[in-house]
């Protein structure tokens, strides 16, 4: 063994011991950085001599020869990434549910002042008082006015709807873009990772920045990925290259044609777009189909839950037998349908009196914008209204019948019961979205709260290893100092008998 | 398990977020008054919130229709006691002509003031009360007065019905005295013949205006109880209006309002464990190893 093998050993030590302390200060550095995992020098004892042979000097073995440091890991859990971005997918939906169907609670406004309803009951009340004082021009001119109020009512719904519609498809159009992007981000790292693998090294903070990625991306769609070694010369532990594939809620890749859908195919680097179309139906846009590179899905079949399929459910969508369904066009279609059996009842009621001409419409619905509006006559002449038919007012008295009656077109119930369902069903929907929005939410944190107790950084424990390192650092001079102690006696003072 | 200070630093102010989130819900229940903002918070009582605003709305809107009959009833009773009073005063006349010793000229002196007095009750016939005439029914503001007294010609229409008004649900009460029930043919008649008769000397067909002005007198008595009893009918339906009132408000009271005790007990402990909250969390978050280490 060489005379300077203590020098040596003492010299690992210390460079051993400064990749230690270099490590605490990159950790302590990135304490608070998002999706930092704490690193870690793994320590290797050096291989003993001697090597076992048949040449194998005489002397005691085997002797340690040190310290070798090994390569610097991260700390992390790749089982809890799984578990985690899976409970983003779901948090991610119905976020994005319970917010669309939060701003629509607000729009309705019910029950209050200043909704629909009240409107519908301003307007009985002047009827009523119409057909107690079925002469009086006053009221008929706040029934023409209660009228046109409750018209409106309907119609600002009806346009307040479509504009939240708007602001959904917006949405899904800058979801849709950020998934594309994500996508490139990734492979782009997938690029930068091969070439640092093939060295031997463990890029671990591309690795952090690519989960953080990952993460992002199961937000909006949810996803399965699985990593392959990068090359021959990679070691074990690597993580390797991502390949990303769209999953279902319960984490298992889908597909059209037996094929599973790959966003990003790790190995051969390729991307495939996610893409969201939209066509019209009815004169109303909703979303056909999804298409990721060439494969394409109706939204039924598109199993992918995150905060895109929670927008394309409130959105609206063509589904199998050729409706447009989701919140928001079947709340449009429900009111559409109440003004329409409404002004159609009322209007034939109407009618049913001599003095009223028998093609006289008291309301007006168009055909294409289903905007209800008052005829001009009415409005302009309110003195015109027939109150009374053969008895004192009883026109006036049918016409508020008209809210209590049993309508065929609203099923049998009549206009104050429907819409009362309407609101309730939006309360009750949205009520479950905010129960499973939160439910999702506390499962995300526990998922992430055990995610940050293994990879987190703890002040204290950087502390207390740097204290550990810092002691082995002075041992290790120290030692260095002891042998060159031992090797100047040798040197300088072996041999000199008498001198 | 591991723990680190992110750990704890994030789950304490996750903590504080809730609490302040249910301290806001308080804070909206008590500034409102009532325990829902939204359908969500709870689609029931958001439903049924709908529903008794409407019945409220009802009740409300058949008071006011109560009044409008009250208006129509009043006016006729009233206008009915100085019929009454009006035919007595002609039946008194009709006595004094009876008796054989008045002469001509006074005669003629009482046909001059039964003459006052038709006209008067032609007046009272036509009574107009906001722009309607109280005894034309239903053509009540068709602008025609229901009795036309022109050149000593009267005419009478009587084409008006009855005047149905609903004071609640399903129920109609009629609110006027019916045309041609009192103020007609009959009645002005009887008193035309009776003036007639004074111009005439003869005792015995003035005994007989005194028994036509009895029928008339009878008439009118009868219009009038029939008249009252629709009153009390309306003041029965006016009581239970407002009895129904109570119920209806309070009903919707209690089905939406909060309760202001529980809301301010409820709003008073969160706030306890929200101070406990900040006050635990500082302790922890605050020191580490660094400060110990020399």
């Amino acid at each position: 063994m060489s005379s300077f093998h203590g020098l040596e050993m003492a010299k690992q030590a210390l460079f051993a011991q400064r990749a230690a302390l270099n490590t605490t200060g990159h950790n302590i550095s990135n304490a608070n950085t998002e999706g930092y995992s704490r690193q870690r020098v793994n320590f290797e004892s050096a291989s003993p001599y001697p090597v076992p042979g048949l040449n194998r000097p005489g002397m005691t073995g085997q002797m340690g020869t040190g310290v070798e440091t090994g390569i610097i890991e991260r700390i992390r859990n790749q089982f809890l990434d799984l578990q985690y971005r899976a409970e983003n997918s779901k948090s991610g939906y119905w976020e994005s549910k319970s917010d669309a169907l939060h701003r629509l609670e607000q729009l309705m406004d019910e029950p209050s002042k200043s909704g629909v309803s009240h409107t519908m009951n301003q307007l009985w009340e002047s009827l009523e008082e119409l057909s107690a004082d079925p002469d009086s021009t006053g009221a008929k001119s706040v029934v023409a006015q209660r009228s046109e109020a409750f018209a409106n009512a309907l119609n600002y719904a009806g346009e307040s709807i479509e504009s939240q519609r708007g602001d959904l498809k917006d949405e899904m159009g800058y979801a849709e873009k950020k998934v594309n992007s994500l996508i490139r981000q990734i492979n782009d790292i997938n690029e930068q990772v091969k070439q640092v693998e093939t060295h031997g090294d463990l890029p671990n903070d591309l690795y952090d920045k690519r989960d953080r990625l990952i993460d992002e991306l199961s937000g909006i769609v949810s996803i399965k990925v699985s990593y392959e070694k990068s090359s021959d010369r990679s070691l074990d532990i690597a993580d390797g290259i991502a390949t990303i594939e769209l999953a279902d809620s319960h984490g298992k890749s889908f597909g059209s044609a037996d094929e599973n859908t790959v966003l990003l195919d790790g190995e051969t680097g390729e991307i495939q777009e996610l893409n969201v179309s939209h066509a019209d139906m009815d004169a109303q846009e909703a979303v056909s189909i999804i298409t990721v590179g060439e494969q394409e899905f109706k939204v039924e079949d598109f199993q992918a839950k995150g905060s895109l399929m929670g927008h394309i459910h409130s959105y609206g969508y063509l589904s199998e037998n050729g409706d447009v369904e989701g919140t928001h066009p079947e709340l449009l279609d429900d009111m559409n349908k109440m003004a329409a059996a409404f002004v159609s009842e009322f209007n034939e009621e109407y009618r049913t009196s001599d003095k009223v001409d028998d093609e006289f419409s008291f309301f007006i619905i168009d055909e294409d914008t289903h905007g209800v509006k008052v005829n001009d006559k009415i409005l302009d002449e309110p003195a015109s209204i027939v109150a009374s038919d053969e008895e004192y007012g009883d026109m006036a008295s049918k016409l508020a019948e008209v809210f209590e009656t049993s309508l065929e077109d609203l099923n049998g119930t009549s206009v104050n019961k429907y819409y009362e369902s309407i609101i309730g069903d939006i309360g009750i929907k949205a009520q479950e979205a905010n129960r499973m929005a939160e439910n999702m939410n506390t499962l995300r944190s526990q998922v992430h709260s055990k995610r940050s107790s293994v990879s987190d950084v703890s002040l204290d424990e950087e502390m207390t290893n740097m204290i550990k390192f810092q002691h082995a650092y002075n041992a290790a001079a120290r030692s260095m100092t002891t042998t060159d102690e031992m090797l100047d006696r040798i040197i300088n003072n072996m041999g000199l008998v008498g001198r | 398990m591991r723990v680190t200070q992110g750990m704890i630093s994030n789950n304490m102010l996750r903590n504080i977020t809730s609490s302040y989130s249910k301290m806001e819900k308080y804070l909206d229940q008590l500034a409102t008054g009532k325990k829902i903002t939204l359908p969500s918070d709870d689609p029931v009582i958001a439903t049924k919130g709908i529903g008794f605003r409407r019945e409220v709305a009802g009740i409300e809107q058949y008071k006011r229709n109560t009044n409008e009959v009250n208006n129509w009833m009043d006016n006729s009773d009233a206008a009915l006691d100085k019929t009454t009073k009006a035919l007595q005063s002609l039946r008194e006349l009709s006595v004094q002509a009876s008796n054989g010793t008045y002469d001509k000229e006074e005669r003629q002196n009482i046909a001059k003031e039964a003459e006052q007095l038709k006209e008067h009750l032609i007046d009272i016939g036509n009574t107009n009360v906001n722009g309607k005439y109280i005894f034309n029914g239903t053509n009540a503001s068709e602008g025609d007065k229901p009795i036309d007294y022109e050149d000593g010609e009267i005419e009478i229409d009587s084409e008006g019905k009855k005047v149905m008004i609903e004071v609640a649900k399903g129920t109609k009460l009629q609110a006027n005295v019916e045309p041609g029930s009192l103020f007609n043919e009959e009645m002005f008649d009887t008193i035309d013949s009776f003036i007639n008769r004074l111009g005439e000397d003869n005792d015995e067909s003035i005994d007989k205006s005194i028994e036509e002005l009895d029928g008339v007198i009878d008439n009118t008595i009868n219009a009038r109880a029939d008249l009252g009893a629709r009153m009390n009918r309306l003041e029965l339906v006016e009581n239970r209006l407002d009895e129904q009132e109570v119920i209806a408000k309070a009903t919707m009271s209690k089905n939406e309002s909060v309760d202001f005790e529980e809301a301010i007990t409820d709003l008073i402990t969160q706030e306890t464990m929200h101070r406990a909250a900040l006050s635990a969390g500082s302790r922890i978050i605050q020191p580490s190893l660094v400060d110990f280490l020399k």
